[in-house]
């Protein structure tokens, strides 16, 4: 993928502030998030995405890197890197910012993903931000707004972000609980773009090129997630993702029948309340013939 | 001299005392007689005669009947046989003389039939019912006055069986008896010869088992009996015997009801019917008798196959099992087990049992809130969308018909169910009721305002009335057309076209079910050749919009008015039409049908052939045809009324007019109109319903149809108010001020308590199964009265409130979960201590946080409290106490100084005025304030819940605090309020709190139920007296709460609680507050110890 790709042992590693999207990855834009996200990063304005899961969330933060990867590559040797964090709750300050690490009787200084984000002026983006301790997400601040610094406390040092640093989390509102929902200060830092299920032909296009089915079941099975999604709040705690959507689409390419591969891909994947599964299978056996 | 007027005149003068006619009667009888007699038997003759009318005060009435009869028997029974007869009579004489006048006079017929040697053995049989009082003697008399006839239908054996049971009923009622022995002959006379002896014979165990059924019996006996097949009467008698001789008291009845059952059934089946019960019948007679009663039910849902194999299982719980009370209840279809066993044989589906899904499928497509109701509650509702089997809905709500078996197959029928229901919401879907006034639809454009304006000039020309300004776009639509039974025809056809179309289209997998129901009604349609011309079209029209066009039948003289129909109706097939498209193409149909005459056409004129159509007609462009062309038909004189032809069954009623209105006016109702848009007035309401086609207003009375539309507006203003489905009161649609008041605000009393029922199931220890459905459980909030009691109480109990609040903060986990980065704590975490010492080698200022500690997990406990709110708890507890205590009092303390006793007296009624007599309800409700304040300081969730009521159909829950409500002001109103009601139906108000903690998410549940007696309620047993019944449900009820993870807990105030607590409880806790005032000291202390392990 990079230059820097260390091929040993038969596996590809990879430093994480050499990852770069070089292949364009499929993305269908909806509305003007591409503009968005483009004119954001000229500004430098931290953005955070906000959807439920498997809208594409993630997908539209590759796709934008490759895109301006592809743009700026021009002018910067080697692009915008990407690198990814995962939140979890035992995620700590010095996980993100960095360590030291003994090395036989020294110890040595490990930069944490989002110092290495700021030294290469990589898009670093957290994703699932509200699953991370509170203290963490206090961390980015002075990152996120004129500042452009990030505390290296450990070491007394500040560090200045570099020119194509910017900061991108995601985050799921569906999850919404008293406990898990982001600090003002910390959403007040970030302009928002909203991902919602996409509609029902976009979604078609977007099962179709991913799975590889045929359009008449792509479009089906967008009736499909449409259908479900009107189930939501009324027995259904969150709407099938159009990932789930393209999973069973690839089950069915791969040969087993549409009403099978919903059955698993959509129905079970969803809920484990028998009557509501029962419900959607109605939905599928009246979609699918077969 | 002859013989005969020798004795006449030596025994006339004696005999002329007695009365006018006895001579006359002697002299004519010896006149008779002195040819056929000796001499010396003639003058015994007439000295028995004498002797007769001597013999006691009125008995010359019998030597009447002696003389007049002896004539006719005397060639039957000789000389000899004349003399014993009389001495008989003689015999009977001596108990009764009028009963020896009715022998004498009935033996002539009676002889009839008897032998000579039974004479005697009949006579005997009337003697048996003489017991010397005048009503015995009347019955006796009787008997040998029917005698004659009934001998004719049965022989003397079985008649003296009858006098058995008639004289066993002289025990209770002469009248009685009298009855039945009158009406005896006709009975056996219209029964078979070999129905009469097991008849008797049911008459016998119905005499022992209840004598007041035997008038019921020989009344309605024979007619129940004419139900049953003749070759089966006897069998079945002799199975109603048995089964009476078994049961008792209910053998009538049970009779009664199967020989109804069995009337409802064909009669060639009575036989199988009737073997299978007398297979039942050695083991438990009660079951045979259930079956045949549930026999005619079974078979509306099973066929012969499968109701071998239903009744099969059930004869197996008896022999195999043993278990001849589960028999019972499974033939009584009181049990899960049958109904389980029914559900799974028969193909037909009911909506309850797919109620729930299919309304979440309905959700799925239209992606509205829809709820899916049963037909027949629409009916109920009576807004007039009157037919019960089919299908409809109103925009909100999709009605169904309550069942389906349509095919044989299960599956199919709920396939049925499926393509209903997608139908109807396709109808939401693909905006069947969206139709807007005189827009273009995608294929056609709008012609609706010309049409108006023609409309309007064409009624002024015929100076018709002009029509009301209409309310909807849909009625406007209609309005322009005259016959608005056409219009609402064809516009349903096309529309429905269109919704099938896309159905067919959207839905690959309904479609093989959608082609197969169209089948199905195709075949089904009526014969075309004999409608009227109009009438034809129509359903041509239809057929080819159930996609069989083979089947169009169409005169092939006017082949082109068709064409154009098919054409037209083309175009709403295609993808994107509209409703709008459907409109207009229902007006050129209008056009096109408007031309042919509706007249019913004459076979024999060639003219009139009937032909399928031709290809050419079927693969016809769509396009709008230009209108009515064709050869032109003169209107005739026999034009009959339009008549639409039967909608298909699976497309149900389609109400376009209605649902727009009712869509208006919930927005009304709801506030949020479009503005442009007046309310709408209730003449307005009046004049689209007299003139809307979709009401079948003639069914109503004539004269009343003011009255009626009056009642239909009301119905459908509460159904605009009230969208089904949703019927919590908070997500009412009224505004928030009046949401403040809130519901059951009781103050008023304006609004009607809104009462959600739930059906549950009751355990039958007897049968070892559930009951199915048994009971139903109306939830209602409580009342609200002030939250005075509240504070009352809490003043009253300052002490113990402090105390326990206290307590209970004490029980309160100080944190949550593992805790991490701690100075100090129970256990080292790895990863920190590296870090630690890594950033201390490093020089860096280390965090000494490297600690964990575990607390105690986080505590998550749902505990709801059962009030039993029964009449019981009206009892005052000082009256109780004083009843101890009287003695004490009164006798000793006060040593006969009357002085002091009424000092004590008027300060006690001093106090009772001061202080009303506290009753159990009262200690309820004062540890309800008690536990609702410690719950509170502990953060348990809490819910509080009375119950009451009177029989299974109708018990009262009552919400004081519902488990999801926090505590307020409302909460507080209804403790105030609880107050005893009436019955103690425990177990379904606990599997109601079950279903309640069942649905709240917590780790820790509990459940306590606060009762202060017995469980008891009508029908909660076999009879008024069993408690077994009641106990046994309750204790299953517990065990259903324990199986579901929940601690049910029982406290009782009755001091004989122990008796049955034990049996009710097994390893349940339960407690017995032995002193009931210390009910609120004790509910907390008791909850602490429950909810803290």
């Amino acid at each position: 993928m990079t230059a820097l790709t260390i091929e040993a042992a038969g596996f590809k590693q990879i430093a994480v502030e050499d990852f770069r999207i070089t292949d364009e990855p499929y993305y269908l834009p909806i509305k003007d998030e591409v503009e968005l996200f483009e004119t954001a990063y000229e500004r430098r304005i931290p953005v955070l995405l906000k959807g439920p899961t498997g809208a594409g969330k993630t997908r539209f933060v590759e796709y934008m890197s490759w895109r301006l990867h592809n743009r700026d590559a021009r002018s910067h040797e080697e692009g915008v890197p990407l690198i990814t964090v995962a939140c979890h709750e035992d995620l700590t300050a010095s996980d993100l910012v960095g360590r030291y690490l003994l090395e036989g009787d020294e110890t040595r200084w490990i930069d944490g993903p989002i110092s290495r984000a700021a030294k290469v002026g990589a898009i670093c983006y957290l994703d699932e931000i509200v699953e991370a301790r509170k203290d963490t997400t206090v961390l980015i601040h002075p990152l996120t707004d004129y500042r452009r610094l990030l505390p290296v406390e450990k070491r007394g040092e500040l560090l200045e972000a570099a020119d194509g640093f910017l900061l991108v989390m995601s985050y799921n509102p569906g999850y919404q609980s008293a406990l898990k929902d982001l600090k003002h200060s910390t959403r007040q830092r970030f302009i928002a773009i909203e991902f919602g299920y996409p509609p029902r032909d976009a979604e078609a296009e977007i099962i179709q090129v991913e799975s590889g089915v045929d359009p008449a079941i792509a479009q089906d099975l967008a009736k499909l997630a449409e259908k479900v999604r009107n189930l939501k709040e009324h027995g259904l705690g969150e709407g099938v993702s159009t990932r789930l959507l393209v999973y069973a689409g690839k089950l069915i390419a791969g040969g087993i029948s549409p009403r099978r591969a919903c059955q698993v891909g959509v129905v079970w994947a969803l809920t484990d309340d028998a009557e509501v599964q029962r419900s959607i299978e109605e939905v599928v056996t009246s979609i699918f013939d077969e | 001299m002859t013989l005969s007027s020798d004795l006449s005149i030596r025994y006339g003068p004696e005999l002329r005392g007695f009365g006018a006619s006895l001579p006359d009667d002697f002299s004519s009888a010896l006149s008779a007689l002195e040819s056929r007699m000796g001499a010396e038997d003639l003058e015994r003759w007439a000295k028995d005669g004498v002797a007769l009318a001597n013999h006691s005060l009125r008995s010359w009435e019998a030597a009447a009947e002696y003389f007049r009869a002896s004539p006719q028997i005397v060639d039957r029974l000789g000389a000899d046989g004349v003399h014993a007869w009389v001495e008989t009579a003689m015999r009977l004489a001596a108990s009764s003389s009028l009963m020896a006048a009715a022998f004498l006079k009935a033996t002539p017929d009676a002889l009839g039939i008897l032998k000579t040697e039974e004479l005697e053995t009949w006579a005997g049989q009337g003697e048996r019912l003489c017991r010397g009082n005048w009503k015995s003697i009347a019955l006796a008399a009787l008997y040998f006055q029917v005698s004659p006839s009934l001998l004719r239908s049965l022989p003397l054996g079985s008649v003296g069986r009858l006098v058995d049971i008639v004289d066993q009923l002289t025990e209770r009622s002469y009248e009685l008896a009298n009855t039945c022995l009158e009406s005896s002959p006709t009975i056996f006379a219209g029964l078979a010869e070999d129905d009469r002896e097991p008849f008797l014979r049911f008459a016998r165990a119905v005499t022992r088992a209840s004598w007041a059924d035997t008038r019921l019996y020989f009344d309605r006996g024979p007619r129940l009996l004419e139900h049953v097949s003749a070759d089966q009467r006897a069998a079945f008698l002799d199975l109603s015997a048995r089964v009476t001789t078994e049961v008792g008291r209910q053998g009538f009845p049970l009779f009664a009801d199967a020989a109804d059952a069995l009337s409802r059934i064909a009669l060639e089946d009575h036989s199988d019917l009737l073997d299978f019960a007398s297979r039942l019948a050695p083991g438990s007679p009660t079951s045979a008798m259930e079956y045949l009663k549930s026999a005619p039910f079974m078979r509306t849902r099973l066929n012969d196959q499968q109701m071998e194999q239903w009744r099969e299982a059930g004869l197996e719980i008896l022999l195999a099992e043993r278990n001849p009370e589960g028999a019972e209840a499974f033939f009584r279809l009181e049990s899960t087990r049958a109904e389980e066993m029914m559900r799974a044989l028969s193909s037909r589906v009911e909506l309850a049992s797919i109620n729930s899904m299919l309304r979440m499928y309905a959700k799925a497509l239209s992606g509205e809130p829809v709820s899916v109701l049963s037909a027949e509650d629409l009916v109920d509702q009576n807004i007039g969308w009157v037919t019960e089997s089919s299908a409809t809905t109103e925009g909100s709500a999709i009605y169904l018909p309550p069942f389906v078996s349509t095919f044989e197959e299960q599956d199919a029928n709920f396939q049925v169910y499926k393509v209903f229901t997608t139908h109807q919401t396709a109808r939401m879907e693909f905006g069947s009721f969206r139709y807007r006034w005189n827009r273009d639809g995608v294929f056609t454009p709008a012609t609706m305002a010309a049409r108006e304006t023609t409309a309007k000039e064409r009624r002024t020309t015929a100076q018709q009335k002009e029509r009301a300004e209409a309310v909807t776009s849909i009625q406007r639509f209609f309005n322009c057309f005259d016959d608005r039974t056409l219009i609402a025809g064809l516009f349903t056809i096309v529309e429905d076209t269109r919704v099938d179309s896309y159905v067919s289209r959207e839905y690959g997998g309904i479609r093989r079910w959608l082609r197969r129901l169209q089948e199905w009604e195709a075949e089904r349609r009526p014969k075309v050749e004999e409608m009227a011309l109009r009438t034809a079209f129509v359903e041509n029209l239809l057929r080819e919009s159930l996609g069989r066009p083979d089947t169009i039948r169409w005169p092939v003289a006017f082949r082109e008015y068709l064409a154009q129909g098919l054409q037209a109706l083309k175009i709403v097939e295609q993808e994107t039409a509209s409703v709008q498209d459907s409109a207009e193409v229902a007006a050129t149909l209008y056009d096109i049908a408007t031309a042919i005459p509706n007249i019913v056409a004459p076979l024999s004129d060639g003219k009139y052939e009937w032909d399928g159509p031709t290809e050419e007609m079927l693969s016809l462009q769509p396009g709008m045809p230009s209108g009515a062309e064709g050869p032109d038909m003169q209107p005739s004189d026999q034009e009959m009324q339009f008549e639409n032809p039967p909608q298909p069954e699976f497309r149900g009623d389609f109400k376009p007019e209605l649902v727009q209105l009712l869509a208006r006016l919930k927005n009304q109702v709801e506030g949020d109109q479009d503005g442009a848009m007046a309310p709408l007035t209730k003449e307005q309401i009046m004049e689209m319903l007299e003139n809307s086609v979709e009401l079948s207003i003639a069914e109503w009375a004539e004269g009343d149809i003011d009255q009626s539309l009056g009642m239909f507006l009301e119905n459908m203003e509460q159904a605009a108010q009230q969208a089904p489905g949703d019927k919590k009161p908070d997500d009412d649609q009224k505004g928030g001020q009046q949401q403040e008041g809130g519901k059951g605000d009781g103050g008023d009393g304006e609004l009607p308590i809104e009462i959600e029922w739930s059906y549950y199931d009751e355990w039958d220890f007897r049968a070892g199964d559930y009951r199915p459905r048994w009971t139903r459980v109306g939830e209602r909030y409580g009342k609200e009265e002030d939250s005075e009691f509240y504070e009352e109480t809490l003043r009253k109990y300052h002490g113990l409130v402090m105390e326990t609040r206290k307590q209970f903060e004490m029980m309160r986990p100080e944190a949550f979960k593992k805790i991490k980065r701690l100075e100090d704590g129970e256990e080292l975490d790895l990863d920190l201590a590296i870090e630690f010492s890594i950033d201390k080698k490093a020089g860096v200022g280390p965090s000494a946080r490297i600690y964990n500690r575990r607390n105690k997990l986080e505590r998550d406990v749902a505990v709801a409290f059962l009030l039993d709110m029964s009449a019981s708890t009206d009892e005052e507890i000082e009256k109780q106490r004083v009843k101890h205590d009287a003695s004490d009092d009164a006798d000793d303390n006060f040593d006969g100084d009357p002085r002091r006793y009424f000092q004590w007296l008027a300060a006690r009624r001093a106090k009772a005025m001061v202080e009303p007599p506290k009753r159990i309800i009262d200690l309820e409700k004062e540890s309800t304030v008690l536990i609702v304040e410690a719950l509170e300081a502990i953060g348990d969730s809490y819910g509080i819940y009375g119950f009451s009521g009177y029989g299974r159909e109708n018990v009262e829950f009552h919400v004081i605090k519902d488990l999801k409500e926090q505590k307020d002001d409302h909460v507080l109103k209804r403790i105030g309020s609880i107050e005893p009601i009436r019955s103690t139906r425990m177990g379904p108000a606990i599997r109601h709190t079950i279903h309640k903690l069942d649905e709240y998410d917590a780790k820790v549940k509990i459940l306590i139920l606060v009762s202060d007696g017995r469980p008891q309620d009508h029908g909660y047993g076999r009879d008024r007296t069993e408690k077994e019944y009641a106990v046994h449900d309750t204790k299953q009820a517990l065990n259903e709460a324990k199986r579901l993870g929940i601690t049910p807990f029982l406290i009782t105030v009755d001091k004989e609680g122990h008796d049955y607590l034990k049996q009710m409880c097994d390893d349940i806790g339960y407690e017995v507050v032995d002193d009931i005032e210390s009910l609120p000291r004790r509910l907390p202390t008791l909850y602490r110890h429950l909810a803290a392990d």
